[in-house]
């Protein structure tokens, strides 16, 4: 159990370097575990958490394929909307990691998203008049609503940077933490996997009709999941007993160049991830591991990587780049929090899971993807990616505990 | 690098008209039983636009408002050295709804993202700095001005734009439903803030209960959600007001911030 001490004086103004704020523990609902312990083995094992979906009807879309979590634990059981149980069976396997341990006006929570409550605003449309699920339709609602089961009565900050959400929450909670506004932030992400989106992304023909291919000569898309991830974020000086790490730098940075397609370059990218590296005072040359956003599209794949070959100048060869995709597919507003969970769980135990999907190398994305099976490596400083609708785009470097 | 930021302009387009000249002195009695004092869509030129939304298309009207209040060019803004800062809680209903309905075309889907809106702006208006998406009703604009305070303060842009879009009309049956909960009227509202540098930091206060001036704001504007700290900004320049303690209040947790304001107002 880890024990975190609260009550440092708020700042009397934004601190101009960035302090250092511990990721103290975190706790997942995901495709491929419903805990922490199980989504790590999972990742460690290439497990592939894709499947038929079952919850609603998909017999109209091309796929109907994805990573679909088919029953939540029973701490969510009873909880009405399907967002909200997800947030609070991650926030139940949080708390039998570590205590809150401050005083209620003093946790904030801070979640992304990218569809927030969009779900019940579909059963607000169609079968239910009441008023409550129509206010359940905001996508604030669930981040609410895990703040209320938490007990928690400090600032709740709802992201939605659409597929970047889920890091932006972290480094937004980290700030709230910097600026003294909190003791401690639950920060994450989530989402849910609905007919909403999986109508969307079926129509702009987004979808895999197989399987998530990261980074492979064959890859023909995305497939979608639900999922989500929180951590317990606090002040680093105020933490007493173990932690799985640090995040040391978010950057977020806009393409303004489309709305739904990555700029070209990768611009907006790039400069997220060199704001993020300034943030965190640190050199390309202390990445030893990176979390692509790799979702599997064509485009996406080969913007990331060429960004990456920039930012990495000649040590692109030898960072080991991996996205979990291919295994929970595309969780959307929980991603992000997952890959940076992560890529702690890799400091922690010396494993980086492999690209699940990855098989065929492609001439434009060149990179060392670990293939295969997990790789025996102890990665010390890593950085996170991530990019969304609207030109989204963010950025997190995360250090490993000593 | 500067020690905090301040108010430079705000654009403000509501249900009343633009600028707080239009802002009646009782929403409630002006509005004569109206639930929803809608916007029209702006009619903005160009061929990009063409899939825009309505609410994309006030959020670019709003910078465009900021612009001719701040007496500045388009490109004082472009680039890098600008973030921008989008906060909404409900904006994204009516593309939503209209998706859900089936009746609109594949590449609508992106528009039903939050992102999508200020993702139109930053095309239109070259913004390529720090970026973050803020969903909830005033509290969170409160928090978006504390976001771009700190990120003045810290040297991560020069300068940022605090936008708010709010919509209503598409999801009036909707929110009719939960109109125990809200002050009403519900008045569409499209604003926008340009922050810069100050000498004083943005600070949070921590408060139970709404500042005269988001009472205010909302006693002349009616229910502009997300808007109405920027709503009550507008009103403390046009004032005259040196600094402005701006709070807002949504789902029982009141925010409030104390933020200077630079100069004179170019329209009262």
């Amino acid at each position: 159990m880890v024990v975190v001490t609260s009550g440092s004086r708020p700042s009397a103004r934004p601190s101009r370097s960035l302090e250092p704020v511990a990721i103290v523990a975190a706790g997942v609902v995901t495709p491929i575990g419903l805990e922490l312990d199980a989504f790590w083995s999972g990742l460690l094992a290439g497990a592939d958490g894709i499947s038929a979906i079952e919850r609603f009807s998909v017999a109209d879309l091309r796929v109907g394929r994805g990573g679909e979590i088919k029953k939540l634990p029973a701490v969510a059981l009873g909880v009405r909307s399907r967002a909200e149980a997800m947030l609070v069976a991650a926030a139940a396997d949080l708390q039998a990691r570590a205590r809150l341990d401050a005083a209620p006006e003093r946790i904030a929570v801070c979640v992304g998203t990218a569809l927030g409550g969009v779900d019940e605003l579909d059963h607000a449309l169609t079968g239910d008049a009441g008023a409550r699920r129509a206010l359940d339709g905001l996508y604030d609602s669930p981040g609410h609503a895990l703040a209320a089961w938490l007990g928690a009565r400090g600032p709740v900050v709802t992201v939605s940077s659409a597929c970047a959400s889920g890091a932006t929450a972290l480094g937004v909670g980290a700030d709230l933490l910097r600026d003294g506004a909190a003791d401690l932030v639950v920060a994450g992400g989530y989402d849910v996997l609905c007919r909403f989106v999986m109508r969307g992304f079926d129509a702009l023909r987004s979808l895999a009709r197989d399987r998530v291919r990261p980074f492979d000569r064959r890859r023909t898309g995305l497939l979608l999941g639900e999922a989500a991830g929180l951590v317990l974020l606090a002040r680093e000086r105020d933490v007493r007993g173990p932690r799985l790490g640090r995040l040391l730098g978010h950057g977020c940075a806009s393409d303004a160049s489309h709305v739904s397609a990555p700029d070209a370059e990768g611009r907006g990218l790039e400069a997220a991830i060199r704001a993020a590296l300034t943030a965190a005072d640190v050199g390309v040359d202390d990445v030893d591991f990176i979390s692509a956003h790799g979702t599997g599209t064509v485009l996406n794949d080969r913007i990331e990587t060429a960004v990456l070959r920039r930012v990495l100048g000649n040590r692109s060869g030898a960072v080991p780049v991996n996205s979990i995709k291919g295994a929970l597919g595309h969780t959307m507003g929980a991603a992000a929090t997952l890959e940076a969970i992560m890529c702690l769980l890799a400091g922690r135990d010396g494993w980086i899971p492999p690209t699940v999907g990855f098989e065929e190398a492609d001439a434009a994305c060149d990179l060392d993807y670990v293939p295969g099976a997990c790789r025996a490596s102890r990665p010390r400083r890593m950085l996170s990616t991530s990019l969304g609708f609207g030109g989204c785009n963010a950025a997190l470097v995360l250090e490993a505990a000593a | 690098m500067s020690r905090g930021a301040r108010l430079e302009a705000v654009g403000l387009l509501t249900g009343w008209g633009e600028g707080v000249a239009a802002l009646p002195a009782d929403a409630r009695v002006t509005a004569a039983g109206r639930a929803v004092l809608p916007l029209a869509r702006p009619a903005l030129d160009g061929a990009r636009f063409r899939r825009a939304t309505r609410e994309c298309l006030l959020g670019v009207a709003a910078v465009e408002a900021m612009l001719r209040e701040a007496g500045i060019e388009r490109e004082t803004i472009r680039g890098s050295g600008t973030a921008l800062v989008f906060v909404t809680a409900a904006a994204y209903g009516a593309s939503n709804v209209e998706w859900l309905a089936g009746q609109a075309g594949t590449l609508h889907f992106p528009y039903t993202a939050p992102s999508v809106l200020p993702g139109e702006v930053a095309i239109e208006f070259g913004l390529t700095g720090p970026y973050v998406i803020l969903i909830g009703g005033p509290t969170a604009t409160v928090d978006g001005l504390w976001q771009v305070g700190r990120m003045i303060a810290t040297g991560q842009c020069q300068r940022a734009l605090v936008l708010a879009v709010e919509t209503f009309a598409e999801c009036e049956a909707l929110w009719r439903r939960a109109r125990w909960t809200l002050p009403g009227p519900l008045v569409e509202s499209a604003a926008c803030a340009l922050l810069g540098p100050g000498e004083a930091a943005v600070t949070f206060h921590a408060r139970a209960e709404a500042t005269p001036l988001e009472r205010s704001a909302e006693a002349r504007a009616g229910c502009t959600m997300a808007c109405a700290p920027l709503v009550a900004l507008a009103l403390a320049r046009a004032a005259g007001q040196e600094a402005a303690l701006v709070s807002g209040t949504w789902r029982g947790r009141t925010a409030a911030l104390e933020l200077a304001i630079a100069g004179r107002p170019v329209r009262a």
